[in-house]
C-alpha cells in the first residue's frame, strides 16, 4: 500500500511533526510534579473553600455538558418528525438508542426508566471528565509556583527547575534542574560553567561577581535560605516571578478531575445511596431484609448463617463506595502519569499510541462505572432468595 | 544519605504493592478466555457473555487497582 501524499492535511501533519522535534530539542520537556491531591490555587478562596484545578476541571465539564446539551437538543426536529437533522445530531440518537439498548438487556423493564437515567448521566459526566486529560495543556499550562513545603514552621526548598522567558511568557527550563547554594558551592567548575552556558541561574552568582545590585540581593537572600535560621525572612509565596533563589514548577490551571479522589468518591456516593433509593423503591421497607435477615434465625437450626450474609451484604455495600471510587481514580490517575512520562521520554510520535490506549480506557471505564451502578439497581430490586423460593413453595403447595 | 534511604524504601515498597496486580492479571485472563470459549461455541449470545465479561473483569481488575494505588500513594503522598 503506497501512502497518498497529496493531501494537504499530510503536509501539514507533517510539518506539526518537524516543529515538535525542533521544540523537543531546544526546551526539552521536563517531568511535571505528580501529587494525589488536587493543587491548590495561590490565590482565592470561595466561602473559606480553597479552590483546587480539578475543582477547576470539573467546572470545565459541566460546562462542557451544558453546550453539548444545547447543542444536541437545538438539532432535533421540533415537528417531532424522524428526518434527520445532521451527522452530530445522529450520532448522539445513535449512542443513545445504543446504550438504551444495551441497559435494557440487564435492568428490569419496570426499571428501566429511572435505572438508564442513573447509568447515563454517570456515563456522560465520568466520559467527559476520563477525556479531558487527552486535551494537550491541560496539566502541562499553569501557574508559576516556588515549589516550597512547610515543615514545622521552617521553609523547606524541593526539586524544581529555574525559569525562563519567551516572549515575556515564563517557563520551566528542563536543563536547568534548580540547584541550592550549597550544592552550587560544591559543584565542579566545569558543571557550573555548563550550567552557565545553558543559561541557568541558580548557582551562578556564586562563582561570578555580583555587578548588579538587585542579583546581589538575590544573592543574599539565597544564602539565607540556604540556612535554616533565617530562613523565614524570605517569604517565599510572594517571590517575584524567575527569582532563582528558590526551585520552580509548573501548577497547571486545570486538572482531570477524575484524578482527584473527591470527584470520584462523590460519583460513587451518589451511585451507592441512589442504589439504596431504587432497593426501598421497588420493594419497601422489605429491602432491610436483605441486610436484617432474622427471619429464619429460630425456625431453622443454620439461621445464624442468614443473619451472617445479610451483615456481609451490608459491608458490602460500603466496600462498593470504596471499590467505585479506587477504580476510577487508580485507572485514570495511572493513565495520566502514563501520557506525562511517555511525552517526558520521547515526546514525538511514542505518545499517539498511548494518547489512543487513554481514549479507549476512558469509555471502558465511563461505561463500567454506569454499568455497574444498573447492575447493582437491578440486583436491588429484586426480591431476597429465600422469599421467593419460599413463595414457589407456597404456590406448589397451594395446586 | 538518609533521604536516599527513603527514596530506596519507597520504590521498593511500590514496586512489592504492585505484586498484588499478578492476581488481578490471572483472574482477566481466565475470565475473558472463559468467555471468548463460550462466544465461539454459542455466537448468538456473545452479547450476554461480553456484558458478564466486562463486569468480571472489572471486578478482577478494581483488586489490582487497589495495588496500584496504594503504590501511587506510597510514591507521590506519603513523605
Amino acid at each position: 500500500m503506497t501512502l497518498n501524499w497529496s493531501g494537504k492535511r499530510r503536509w501539514i501533519a507533517l510539518i506539526l511533526v518537524l516543529a515538535s522535534l525542533v521544540v523537543m530539542f531546544n526546551w526539552p520537556p521536563v517531568v511535571p510534579v505528580i501529587q494525589l491531591p488536587g493543587e491548590i490555587y495561590p490565590s482565592g478562596e470561595v466561602f473559606g473553600l480553597p479552590i483546587t484545578n480539578t475543582f477547576a476541571g470539573s467546572v470545565v465539564v459541566w460546562i462542557l455538558i451544558l453546550v453539548l446539551i444545547r447543542v444536541v437538543g437545538s438539532r432535533r426536529p421540533r415537528d417531532g418528525g424522524e428526518v434527520p437533522r445532521g451527522g452530530f445530531y445522529n450520532f448522539f440518537e445513535m449512542a443513545f438508542e445504543g446504550l438504551y439498548g444495551f441497559i435494557g438487556g440487564i435492568a428490569p423493564e419496570r426499571y428501566l426508566g429511572p435505572i438508564f437515567k442513573m447509568f447515563m448521566t454517570i456515563f456522560v459526566v465520568v466520559l467527559l471528565s476520563n477525556w479531558l486529560e487527552l486535551i494537550p495543556g491541560i496539566d502541562s499550562i499553569g501557574f508559576l509556583h516556588p515549589h516550597v513545603h512547610e515543615v514545622d514552621g521552617h521553609t523547606e526548598l524541593l526539586e524544581g527547575f529555574d525559569t525562563a522567558t519567551l516572549g515575556g511568557v515564563y517557563y520551566v527550563n528542563g536543563q536547568c534542574p534548580w540547584v541550592s547554594p550549597d550544592v552550587a558551592a560544591t559543584m565542579s567548575g566545569e558543571a557550573l560553567q555548563a550550567r552557565a552556558d545553558a543559561g541557568c541561574h541558580s548557582g551562578i552568582p556564586a562563582m561570578e561577581e555580583p555587578d548588579d545590585p538587585a542579583e546581589a540581593s538575590d544573592d543574599d537572600h539565597a544564602d539565607e535560605a540556604a540556612d535554616d535560621e533565617h530562613a523565614d525572612e524570605i517569604d517565599y509565596h510572594h517571590v517575584e516571578p524567575g527569582d532563582p533563589a528558590v526551585p520552580w514548577v509548573i501548577l497547571p490551571y486545570i486538572r482531570v478531575p477524575s484524578t482527584d479522589l473527591n470527584m470520584t468518591l462523590a460519583i460513587a456516593l451518589i451511585a451507592v445511596v441512589m442504589i439504596q433509593v431504587m432497593g426501598f423503591r421497588a420493594l419497601g421497607i422489605g429491602y432491610l431484609t436483605k441486610f436484617f435477615n432474622f427471619s429464619t434465625l429460630l425456625k431453622s437450626p443454620l439461621g445464624g448463617i442468614d443473619v451472617a450474609v445479610g451483615l456481609l451484604e451490608l459491608i458490602g455495600e460500603f466496600a462498593k463506595i470504596l471499590s467505585f471510587a479506587f477504580r476510577l481514580l487508580g485507572n485514570i490517575f495511572a493513565g495520566s502519569i502514563l501520557l506525562f512520562v511517555m511525552s517526558f521520554l520521547v515526546p514525538v510520535i511514542v505518545p499517539w499510541p498511548f494518547f489512543l490506549l487513554e481514549f479507549f480506557v476512558g469509555i471502558i471505564q465511563a461505561i463500567v462505572f454506569g454499568l455497574l451502578t444498573a447492575i447493582f439497581m437491578s440486583l436491588a430490586t429484586v426480591s431476597h432468595h429465600h422469599d421467593e423460593e419460599h413463595h414457589e413453595e407456597a404456590a406448589a403447595g397451594a395446586h | 544519605m538518609e533521604e536516599a534511604v527513603v527514596v530506596a524504601g519507597k520504590a521498593i515498597g511500590a514496586g512489592l504493592a504492585m505484586v498484588g496486580a499478578l492476581g488481578g492479571g490471572i483472574g482477566i485472563g481466565l475470565a475473558v478466555g472463559g468467555a471468548v470459549q463460550g462466544m465461539a461455541r454459542n455466537p448468538d449470545h456473545t452479547g450476554t457473555i461480553q456484558t458478564n465479561m466486562i463486569l468480571g473483569v472489572a471486578f478482577a481488575e478494581a483488586v489490582a487497582i487497589y495495588a496500584l494505588v496504594v503504590s501511587l500513594i506510597i510514591l507521590f503522598v506519603l513523605s
